[in-house]
């Protein structure tokens, strides 16, 4: 009886996590232009629309740039600040690390109108430098928490040994903490770039119909009228996630051997 | 212990040196942004800036009040007039053309309360001045009183009697947020139990699939429901085809749709706090309770849930707190009835262009948000307390 339920249960939810995508995505390849089953035939005419229309094409180069923008920036700021954070007391830890932190927890609609209006008086908005701005504000606290949490499991005896063969503070940040604790830097960046990538509501109040980003455009279109190119869109945009998360795995992999 | 802390000389000023950059930026452009929405909440605008002259006139003199009023509309440029006639007409309908039709004849008025009212018969009425005189200062309460449909009288007390629209909205909020977080954590229970309980090829299916869903963009799944639940999508065709219905049902742009596409999205953010706890509970415990004659149900109700709150409670409360705020999914997949205080925000700034509501909007929305990570980490704090007594 209790097995019954767990099972049943189980594969319920499973499916319910599962089977909408599964069942969405497949459309992309349909013939007609309707979005439901039976498909009419293998196509990759949408496919083909996706790629030789210019305002997806433009919404993608956006895309491009504006993560790799967002994920140069949010190292920097996350990676000062975790390292940074290391060196102080513990109460200032505290604090800083609330701080870092608490963008995560602000509601996107309220950074979007933030940014909206900031960025407006200080002529930024529409601007790639405003998008890469407030995207890295947003990809910071990840990178930050995921550079402290492999700062912090390093073994502080190493440094100590580097220290008492007369490294400086510099050279053992260079030779001994930063390529152990790269994987954590690594991490940081996937993160920073999926979360630009990804993210639509800032975006949609800060770039202007120039430098509008993909998911910005598929909001629009799905606001718009429904087409099979929202489903190509949307997976491409998945493709793109699922080998960051290999990425990830692979990261996860190669970092394991070190822990004790 | 690291050797900056044998030197906190030196390690101090290096960690200031490395936390310059992080700090400025933050303040820059993230401190004051946010503080930036909560001054614009407050401020009067071009209202209190250009009716000076009203701010500095005897309230109980009228012709003072009267000529304040036609000097300050002399001292405003043709393109101010329009705008303090927008933000009267927001506070009272009919103000933009009163105010408008007084300020191109200003020059040829008496500066009297009579020659205001010879020039338009409704300066005799009183209504019109309190809204000017409410509106005279640099800072104001009007966007909050919206807001709340709390409303000041003559005498200064504030009583519940304006439009309640946005305390409507913030209920309707909390109680999508409230039924969202429900549905999500009774799907996501047995999905992090099969995670760490199951046969290990489930449990590795079911982790894989959390992951991918996880991992794709919340856009993109709702996409998909946007185009499962369309009147002629998928659903639809296969509910018409199984002949459980007749004509399409509407599953979308309603409660359904939105509490539906919600729950899906926030699914794997309920799943992953929930399954890291349960994999530390040890299996022998309920195989313990079991040898010592529990059913399965006992041993699972008295030995395993209660040990799993705290995942729960951490995945429940996240839910919460990105259900509160959440803005893509329920426009997407909502009726008009069914729109969060995002929503509202998004359109005061997009369509109306009122960004005193909006910001005010935002402060009570992250007002909301704080006071319940708040709440929750008093929780934590307060369980760990009693954890550690125990």
């Amino acid at each position: 009886m209790s097995r019954a339920i767990f099972w049943v249960s189980t594969v319920l939810a499973l499916l319910f996590l599962v089977v909408p995508l599964a069942l969405v995505m497949p459309l992309a390849f349909n013939g007609s232009s309707f979005l439901t089953y039976p498909m009419e035939g293998f196509s990759l005419k949408w496919f083909e629309e996706v790629f030789t229309e210019g305002n997806w094409v433009r919404a993608f180069g956006n895309s491009l740039k504006v993560a790799l923008g967002t994920t140069a920036v949010a190292l920097v700021i996350g990676g000062l600040a975790a390292t940074g954070l290391m060196l102080t007391g513990r109460w200032l830890q505290i604090v800083l690390t609330g701080l870092f932190v608490s963008p995560m927890i602000v509601p996107s609609i309220v950074i979007g109108v933030a940014f909206a209006y900031s960025f407006g008086r200080m002529g930024l908005s529409g601007s790639y430098a405003g998008l890469v701005l407030s995207h890295s504000i947003l990809a910071a606290p990840l990178v930050f928490l995921s550079i402290l949490t492999s700062l912090r499991g390093l073994d502080p005896d190493l440094d100590l040994a580097a220290a008492s063969l007369g490294a400086s503070r510099g050279q053992r940040f260079r030779h001994v903490t930063l390529p152990l604790a790269a994987p954590g830097f690594a991490a940081g960046a996937l993160f920073a770039f999926t979360t630009s990538f990804d993210e639509v509501v800032v975006a949609l109040f800060v770039a202007s119909p120039d430098s509008l980003t993909l998911p910005v455009a598929l909001f629009a279109g799905l606001r718009d009228r429904l087409q099979p190119t929202l489903v190509v869109v949307a997976l491409l945009l998945s493709l793109i996630s699922f080998a960051f998360l290999w990425l990830m795995a692979r990261l996860q992999r190669l970092n394991a051997p070190q822990k004790p | 212990m690291s050797a900056a802390t044998r030197k906190p000389g030196g390690g101090r000023l290096v960690a200031l040196i490395l936390l310059t950059v992080p700090l400025a930026v933050y303040a820059f452009l993230y401190l004051m942004p946010i503080g930036s929405v909560l001054s614009l909440s407050l401020d009067n605008g071009a209202l209190g800036e250009s009716l000076s002259h009203i701010r500095a006139a005897d309230p109980a003199d009228r012709d003072a009040q009267a000529a304040a009023l036609i000097a300050d509309m002399q001292a405003m440029e043709p393109g101010r007039q329009a705008e303090v006639a927008r933000e009267l007409n927001q506070e009272m309908s009919g103000f933009r053309t009163l105010f408008l039709k007084t300020a191109r004849a200003s020059d040829g008025i008496e500066p009297t309360l009579a020659g205001l009212v010879v020039a338009d018969p409704r300066w005799g009425e009183e209504k019109y001045w309190q809204v000017i005189r409410q509106n005279a200062a640099p800072i104001t309460w009007r966007h909050y009183q919206r807001a709340t449909g709390l409303v000041v009288d003559d005498d200064g007390r504030i009583t519940a009697g304006g439009d309640d629209i946005y305390l409507q909205i913030m209920g309707r909020t909390l109680v999508i947020a409230v039924q969202v977080t429900l549905v999500t954590l009774l799907i996501s229970y047995p999905l992090a139990y099969a995670v760490a309980n199951a046969p290990r090829r489930l449990a590795a299916f079911v982790l894989v699939a959390v992951l991918l869903s996880f991992w794709t963009s919340i856009l993109v799944r709702t996409t998909a429901w946007v185009i499962l639940l369309q009147t002629a999508g998928l659903v639809n065709t296969f509910l018409i085809w199984t002949g459980l219905v007749d004509e399409p049902v509407q599953l979308i742009f309603n409660r359904f749709g939105a509490i539906v596409a919600m729950t899906h999205v926030l699914l794997p953010f309920a799943i992953i706090p929930m399954m890291n706890v349960m994999r530390t509970i040890p299996k022998s415990q309920v195989d313990a309770s079991r040898s010592l004659g529990a059913g399965p149900v006992e041993s699972f109700l008295r030995v395993y849930f209660p040990q799993t709150l705290r995942g729960v409670g951490v995945g429940g409360g996240t839910v919460f707190i990105l259900a509160l705020g959440f803005y893509i999914t329920p426009a997407l997949t909502g009726g008009p009835k069914d729109q969060m205080l995002s929503f509202y925000i998004a359109d005061f700034v997009k369509r109306a262009l009122n960004w005193g509501m909006a910001s005010a909007l935002s402060v009570l929305l992250l007002a909301m948000v704080l006071a319940l990570v708040a709440l929750f980490g008093l929780v934590r704090w307060l369980s760990a307390r009693q954890g550690g007594r125990a």
